[in-house]
Order: C-alpha cells, then structure tokens, then sequence
C-alpha cells in the first residue's frame, strides 16, 4: 500500500497572505459577537452561548497566526466587522441571530475558497477544521433564530475577497 | 568385583539413551498419528494483497462509499417505523438528510467519473460490517426500550463520522479542488450532525460541551470546540445488559482497511 505524504506541509508565501486574511476576518468575528454578548435583550444562557462562539473564533484566528507567523496582524479586518456590527444592535433576538448566521456563513465560504487555494495542507487542515465548526455556528444560529430546516442546512453567502471588505 | 568395566558402562549407557530418543520421535501403539507434530514450524502460503495506492480516487470512492452508508442507514431506520409522537419531527429531519446524501452521492461519483474512475454505490463493507450492522442489531433488539433514539443516536454518530472523514482527506488529497469540493460536502455534514444533536439536546443549554450532572458523563454537544475534531465516536445503543449497561460502540474514520481501492466493488 501506498499513502500520500503523512506529513503536513507548510504554508507557501502566498498562502501566508491568505491566512493572515482569514486571522483578521476571524478578529473581526470574535468583535462582533463581543458586541453581540454586550447587547441586553440577551439572557444569562444566550450570552453563554455567544461568548462560545467568540471564544472560538479567538482560538481561530490565534492558530492561523501561528501559522502565518511574523505577517499576522492579529487585528481584526474593519470592512468584514463594519460592514456587519449595525444589525449587532436593538432588542429584537432574532435579527441579531440572522446576522450573526450570515457572518458565519459568510466565513464558511471564504474558509472554503481558502481550501481550494491553499498550497500547503498544514494550513488547508487548519482552515477546514475551522470551518467545520463555523457551519455548525451557523446552524445553531438559524435553530436559535426559529429559521427553518433548510435555512440552517443551507449557505448561500458570497466569499469574502482579501483587501475587498464584506 | 565388577563385570563391567568404565568404558562398557557408558557404551551401554549411550546405546540406552538414544534407544528412548528414537522411541519418542518414532510411531507408538494406540496414539493416532497427528499432523499437528509434523507441521510444527511449517508456515502456510501468504496471499499477497493486491498492490493499491491511496490517490485522490480512491479516497473519493470511500467519501462515496460513507455517503451510502448514510443512505442505507437512514431508509433502513425510516423503514423501522419508529418516528412516530414525539419522534415524528426527527423523521421529517432524518427524510432530508436522506436526500442530501442521496445528493453528496451522486456530486462525489461524478467527481470520480470525471477523474476516470468507477463510482462507488454501497455503503463501505467494512464500516458496514464493524459498526452499523452491529448497531442496527443493538436497535432493534426486542428488548430494546427506545429504538427511535437510538435511531437518533446512531445518526448522529454517523454524521459526525462524515464531516472527520471529509475534514481529514483535506491534507491526502493532492488536488486541491478536490479539497474544496470535499469540505463543502464536509461543511453540510457538519450542520446535520449539529441539526441531530440539538434534538438529542435541545436548546441553548445543549450548544455548548457540558457534563450530565447524575453520570458524569459528556452531553452531546451541537458545537464540540473552536476545531473539528479527528477522534473516536463512542455511541451507546441497544437495550440494557444484566450489569445495568449498554453496548458501547467507537466509530472512526476509514484507514487502510477501510479504503475503497479500485479493486473493491459492491457484492
């Protein structure tokens, strides 16, 4: 038997740059659901579960800087935290949970579009493992939010583009 | 005085005991003969395993070959008739779940078709024969007290066991399109095992990993952590043993055992 390579392989220079995009747009997430958590139309067991994600997307974007290593910014990306933190706001539950479903998906995507592109698999794991668990943000999201079967099972947000914003 | 001098008595002496070595090595009256004394340390022809290499095809016949482990598990518990009550919303969930994999099916054999290889349509005979066949066993078992959970519980497992097979092809896949379209498949197997796992543990109270107050033991979570995580499965199941357990079972990811080759088809 014959089994491909066991050993990751690194990040090239040009997977460097788009995984120090995904640490900055998953500084952006963990931002968003601090805002989120803040919010006091939320109770004590909401703002456990929001304070999760965040934590989540902390461990995130803190293993894709190690990654990417000296290019990391560890800032989150303004245009992604902006272009989503006016729907973090109000009293109405469920219009934050969509936002916050769509942040996500909107992660997933790029995460997979980072899949296809990356060259070197240690980084290519590290992104599918996280997108992985932002897919099932999602879901709990849409299931929290009173969003149907098929909007908790189903992606239909555009990936994010480096330098382009949300 | 002595008849025999030194010398004779050790002639005689030898004689003797290579008298009882031949006895023991020869025939003796009554004992049937045994071929297991002749074949000591003779060793059997190995059969050579066909030679295979793990390429992109064959680690996208076994995503197929899991893909219709799903199916058959599904159309077999829907035929159980168990969601029924309280279960009947899991059964409109487990009949579009059915779908998506009847879907993922059908867009991984076309990968292989378009890669020149022969699309898988079973479920894989090892995964089949080491964990769910046991587990549908365990089910249905009269003496099994809640079938249609269990149904639940095994699904679950099963897409959880999906999303780490898909999750860790990403690194042995060589094509990364193929990587993308793995995840993407991988992703939705994410959010059914998350859909299952909130009606195992519902509510905000299950989101998150917590521990079962009176056992001790972990709740299902719908998020396990911040990472995907690449480890055993273990599923209870079935009905109560005479010590006051269950059959426990620990589902993992296919490996060379497990892999669908070229040369594997459906019996």
């Amino acid at each position: 038997m014959t089994f491909p390579t066991a050993t990751p392989t690194p990040p090239t220079a040009a997977d460097r740059e788009l995984l120090a995009f995904a640490n900055s747009a998953e500084f952006a997430a963990r931002d968003l659901y601090a805002a989120a958590a803040a919010l006091p139309a939320f109770g004590d067991e909401e703002k456990a579960v929001l304070v999760g994600f965040h934590d989540h997307h902390r461990a995130a974007a803190q293993a894709l800087a190690g990654l990417v290593g000296s290019k990391a910014t560890n800032l989150r990306d303004d245009a992604v935290f902006n272009a989503f933190r006016p729907r973090i706001s109000g009293s109405n539950k469920s219009d934050v949970f969509d936002a916050l479903r769509e942040l996500e998906n909107t992660l997933v995507s790029t995460h997979l579009s980072l899949v296809g592109s990356l060259d070197g698999t240690e980084g290519s794991a590290l992104v599918a493992s996280i997108l992985n668990i932002q897919a099932r943000h999602a879901a709990t999201l849409a299931l929290l939010g009173g969003r149907s079967l098929n909007e908790a099972l189903s992606n239909g947000r555009a990936p994010l583009t480096p330098g382009a914003g949300a | 005085m002595n008849r025999y001098s030194r010398r004779q008595l050790l002639r005689f002496g030898g004689v003797g005991a290579a008298g009882v070595v031949l006895a023991a090595c020869g025939k003796q009256a009554g004992v049937e003969e045994s071929k297991n004394i002749t074949a000591v340390g003779l060793m059997p022809e190995a059969t050579k395993l066909p030679d295979a290499e793990v390429n992109d095809l064959v680690l996208l016949r076994t995503a197929a070959s899991l893909e219709y482990n799903a199916i058959e598990t599904y159309e077999a518990a829907i035929a159980l008739g168990v969601f029924t009550g309280s279960f009947a919303e899991a059964g409109s969930i487990a009949r579009r779940l059915l779908d998506d994999h009847r879907g993922h099916a059908d867009a991984i054999n076309s990968l292989v078709t378009t890669l020149g290889g022969k699309p898988f349509t079973c479920g894989n005979p090892r995964l089949s024969e080491v964990y769910i066949s046991p587990a549908l066993a365990l089910i249905t078992d009269d003496a099994n007290e809640n079938p249609a959970l269990d149904v639940v519980v095994l699904a679950h497992a099963l897409e959880n066991l999906a999303a780490q097979t898909y999750q860790s092809v990403v690194t042995a896949l060589s094509d990364k399109s193929l990587r993308e379209a793995a995840m993407t498949i991988g992703q939705e197997e994410s959010r059914h095992a998350a859909i299952l796992a909130q009606a195992l543990n519902p509510g905000l109270a299950g989101v998150l990993p917590s521990v079962d107050d009176a056992t001790g033991r972990p709740k299902v979570a719908t998020v396990p952590g911040a990472f995907g995580p690449l480890t055993p499965i273990p599923v209870t199941l079935g009905p109560v043993n005479d010590d006051g357990t269950r059959a426990s079972l620990n589902l993992e990811t296919p490996s060379l055992n497990a892999f669908i080759y070229d040369f594997v088809t459906c019996a």
